[in-house]
């Protein structure tokens, strides 16, 4: 993996980290005008005051959406973070160990079988990503093969595997007019249809999981060494990864339920998050919390403004993202782990 | 500080035990060398004092109580391990690393606080190595990071340090670095107890020997007294020469001469 210039000093992640926090704020305002009503672009503000419609749009449709984006973004990267340190592995994210192909199972499967209201399609994707973490977890017990980070990771590959399959049964039975194309938007990812009362039933938990995990910030730092170094210095590996793991997962679970499948924010936000203010969970966590929340907020906010239809939202992480990270790596001295 | 009593240690994909009745006491105080050839159940035994590995009979004892009945923050108070390797996967800087050693003083969730960054300040600069703070341990030697994560075991403040092939693989000026820690630390009235392959660091550096062959104690006692060519040659299968003769694995041949160490014998400088 790459990491900063070798001597970086700390003030210099600090500001960082300040600028992060500062660009989330700013892009939650500017999320807040962007939109195309009544013009495509930023709304004027003085039409608060005369025109119903805007304040309607911008307290009852646009500030839910906002809020949920930066909910999202948040929990996703935050997870992102605890999944890649807990793991000792910088390539893992939260859809990991059956949990995002769980959730696409569950809302397809709604769907199909008729139940169509929003909140049936979004706890089924929160029962099922339940049941892949469960199941992965279930399977590595079982196994008896390698170490327990192996384990885990291979029972999450065969469980993430058993819920593509079977999603795939699921839209080869699917009404290609009526049931296919939901199935395809949801597991693309979205925000469209987030209100207020659907984000008052995600939101603690959401809330709840990022509290759990920036307060583990500094235990990540620790879980991140081998087992023997961690267990050495008095944690207890297994026990204490399961929770953090539990905390992540059911944060992730909460707003995937309301999204769909929202793909590379979890992989690469944390990267980059640690390119800027160093790899310590003290300060990663918190980072990969304020960029996750910019970095949704503004690519929801690109995904249905810059087109008179809504562009799914995956589609626009996924732009960004990989732009962006690309970018970030490109301007950084990196030096080779061995 | 640290006993032994009769232990059985087997790995799980094993079919026969790594460590077989073996027994032994460490009062405290005292640096105790683990020697014996690759394979001899060193590290294994260390783990078991860590806790890391349970026997399947007998007991191993840390401060009187045997290793599991100690919750993980009282044994990691009581009991710092430094294990062979460790691979690191993110770059942390050299003091959040060497921070990390705090842990076991700290509640869980808990952070550490500018006295405990003083002390990991203080870890690096007493093995030499206060330069290296704002480092990445990415971007270390081998060498360097060995030392790193011995200012990590400092800063954890335990009475018991063990210390698992702690030069393997430093350079000669390291080696001595770090062998001279180990003398400090039992100034200090710590007990410690390494392992190692290398005859000389266990007679400079320590003040007994015990010989381990094949998960059994060959013999123990005071280094004059066991690193002698007919031990030495029993425990690693191999005609031993100490002053003089060849050795494929002792640097030097000065095991008997005068040292500046805790131990009977000199570091080859």
């Amino acid at each position: 993996m790459a990491s900063g210039s070798a001597d970086a000093p700390r003030p210099a992640g600090r500001v960082r980290a300040a600028g992060l926090w500062a660009a989330a704020f700013l892009l939650f305002a500017l999320a807040l005008l962007a939109g195309r009503y009544p013009n495509p672009g930023f709304l004027d503000l003085r039409l608060l005051a005369s025109d119903d419609l805007a304040r309607t749009i911008l307290l009852s449709v646009r500030l839910p959406r906002v809020l949920a984006a930066a909910l999202l973004g948040a929990v996703l990267a935050a997870s992102g973070n605890a999944f890649q340190m807990v793991f000792s592995n910088p390539l893992v994210e939260p859809g990991f160990l059956g949990v995002s192909q769980g959730a696409a199972f569950g809302a397809a499967l709604a769907l199909v079988l008729g139940f169509r209201h929003d909140l049936a399609v979004s706890g089924s994707a929160f029962v099922f990503a339940l049941a892949g973490l469960g199941a992965s977890a279930a399977l590595a017990r079982r196994f008896r093969f390698g170490g327990w980070v192996l384990r885990l990771v291979l029972a999450g590959i065969a469980v993430s595997a058993f819920f593509s399959s079977a999603l795939a049964w699921v839209k080869y039975a699917a009404d290609p007019l009526r049931e296919l194309p939901d199935i395809a938007y949801w597991t693309l990812g979205g925000l469209s249809g987030i209100g207020w009362k659907r984000l008052a039933v995600v939101a603690p938990i959401a809330l709840a999981s990022l509290a759990a995990l920036r307060a583990a910030g500094w235990r990540l730092s620790i879980l991140s060494l081998e087992d023997s170094a961690s267990f050495s210095l008095g944690a207890r590996p297994g026990r204490e990864r399961a929770l953090v793991l539990a905390a992540a997962v059911a944060g992730v679970a909460s707003m995937t339920a309301v999204s769909g499948i929202v793909s590379w924010a979890g992989l690469i936000v944390p990267h980059a998050a640690r390119l800027l203010v160093g790899a310590d969970g003290r300060r990663s966590m918190p980072a990969s919390i304020a960029l996750g929340a910019a970095f949704l907020m503004a690519c929801d906010a690109l995904s249905r403004s810059l087109l008179p239809g809504e562009l799914p939202l995956g589609v626009t992480t996924a732009f960004l993202g990989t732009a962006g990270f690309t970018a970030l790596l490109l301007g950084r001295v990196v030096t080779v782990v061995r | 500080m640290l006993e032994y009593r009769q232990v059985c240690l087997r790995y799980p994909e094993g079919d026969r035990d790594a460590v077989a009745g073996f027994s032994l006491s460490v009062p405290e105080g005292s640096v105790r060398a683990l020697l014996g050839p690759n394979g001899s159940g060193k590290s294994t035994l260390l783990l078991a004092a860590l806790g890391w590995m349970r026997p399947r009979a007998g007991e191993v004892l840390l401060a009187g109580r045997p290793v599991s009945a100690w919750s993980p923050g009282e044994r990691a108070r009581k009991a710092a391990h430094l294990s062979q390797i460790e691979r690191v996967s993110f770059t942390y800087e050299v003091l959040e690393f060497v921070l990390m050693g705090r842990a076991p003083h700290l509640a869980p969730l808990a952070e550490p606080d500018e006295g405990d960054e003083e002390r990991a300040r203080a870890a690096l600069d007493a093995l030499g190595i206060g330069d290296f703070a704002r480092r990445h341990v990415t971007a270390l030697s081998g060498g360097e990071l060995q030392l790193v994560r011995l200012a990590r075991c400092l800063v954890q403040e335990a009475p018991l340090v063990l210390l698992d092939e702690p030069t393997a693989a430093l350079d000669p000026a390291n080696a001595l670095r770090v062998a001279d820690a180990l003398a400090s630390l039992a100034r200090e009235g710590r007990t410690v107890v390494f392992s190692t392959h290398d005859a000389a660091l266990a007679a400079y550096a320590s003040d007994s020997v015990v010989l381990i062959r094949e998960g059994r104690l060959l013999a123990s006692g005071p280094s004059a007294e066991i690193l002698t060519p007919e031990l030495l040659s029993r425990t690693f299968a191999v005609p031993f020469g100490v002053s003089g003769a060849p050795s494929p694995f002792v640097t030097g041949s000065s095991i008997r001469a005068a040292g500046g160490g805790r131990g009977s014998g000199s570091w080859p400088r």
